[in-house]
């Protein structure tokens, strides 16, 4: 019952998940970006990078997603510190914000930010899904 | 044809394998895109799916019990009998047993495999070959439902606002200990079940089990 077929998939497995060669810098770029428009008041291109269903939720019923975003005056988010990319999906972590994103077929989406932790607990997000 | 029918259990095994992969990869792919619309996100390509963590996962904690179950059956009826099982040696024959029953050293034959010929580490090796490839393999795809669930596991932390866990976290975590009890549980019963339902039961013509006529007491008679 010798299977090198199963070994050699098993090592496909563990290379194709080991997290080989991950971009770090796509999503780091993507979440710096909206951060950059948020505080030179391009509210309209800061929810561009938001995902559809990120920009659907964030604005009431009559208010646009960019008057939104504005009024929740997100602070300065500084310098990305730390990046981790898990699959299709990536936490930023910027000295004044750490920010959630997911990757589409023309590049990362902001799902969440404005958030601050909470032990034991999911982040607590000003923008979410 | 000829090489066809010699080998035709190992042939059907394989067929059905790759059938039940492929279907496996198919199923999950639109399991795993209905999970992406509703969740406000991009359809994925079957390929997409299949190099993704979620399938690696998937299959691994499947592997990895199916070849535990079989090294501890390999294993286990080395030293643990059951009379009346077709899978059992008989009482009273636990153990590795004599050489001259094993067929190695002195008492090889001409057409024994030649490391069975030999004394020493080679033969020692070659005597547990078998478990070692499974306990091997077993090892190797635990290994791999680690790795790949981590990844799974991080992707939907990360989707439910959380932060990342290492592989050390996640080996001790409940996900991962979940995922592989659950399934080492259906494979212990049902070796269990095969064990124990031989004792009574018959299937005519097949080697795992006793001849029809056998009687319940009857120990390491195959069919």
């Amino acid at each position: 019952m010798r299977s090198p077929f199963a070994v050699a998939a098993l090592g496909l497995a563990l290379t194709l998940t080991a997290g080989c060669g991950v971009d770090t810098a796509s999503p780091a770029g993507a979440a710096a970006r909206f951060h950059t428009a948020v505080a030179a008041h391009q509210d309209a291109a800061a929810c561009a990078l938001l995902t559809p269903k990120t920009a659907e939720k964030l604005p009431d019923p009559d208010e646009t997603c960019a008057q939104a975003l504005a009024a929740l005056k997100l602070g300065p988010a500084g310098r990305v510190t730390g990046v981790e990319v898990w699959g299709d999906d990536a936490l930023v972590r910027m000295a004044g914000d750490t920010v959630f994103l997911h990757r589409f077929s023309d590049g990362w989406r902001v799902t969440a930010a404005g958030c601050e932790p909470r032990r034991d607990l999911p982040y607590d997000c000003e923008v979410e899904d | 044809m000829r090489w066809i029918k010699e080998n035709a259990l190992s042939v059907a095994f394989l067929v059905m394998f790759l059938l039940a992969l492929a279907g496996q990869a198919w199923s999950g792919a639109i399991h795993y895109n209905e999970e992406q619309l509703v969740n406000g996100l991009q359809p994925v390509s079957v390929w997409a799916y299949v190099t993704s963590s979620s399938f690696a996962v998937d299959v691994a904690e499947n592997w990895q019990s199916e070849y535990l179950q079989f090294l501890l059956f390999i294993v286990l009826t080395v030293w643990l009998v059951q009379k009346g099982s077709p899978e059992s040696k008989k009482p009273g024959e636990e153990g590795p047993e004599a050489d001259h029953e094993q067929l190695i050293g002195e008492h090889a034959e001409k057409d024994s495999p030649r490391w069975a010929r030999v004394r020493g580490a080679r033969l020692w090796m070659y005597s547990n070959s078998l478990g070692l490839v499974m306990g091997t393999i077993f090892v190797l795809s635990w290994l791999a439902q680690s790795v790949a669930g981590l990844a799974a596991y991080n992707s939907e932390r990360i989707t439910d606002l959380r932060d990342p866990v290492d592989w050390g976290w996640y080996v001790t975590s409940s996900e991962f200990w979940n995922r592989s009890l659950q399934n080492w549980q259906s494979e212990l019963l049902a070796v269990l079940s095969m064990v124990v339902l031989s004792i009574y039961l018959r299937q005519r013509g097949s080697p795992e089990s006793k001849p029809v006529g056998a009687p319940h007491h009857a120990t390491s008679v195959e069919g």
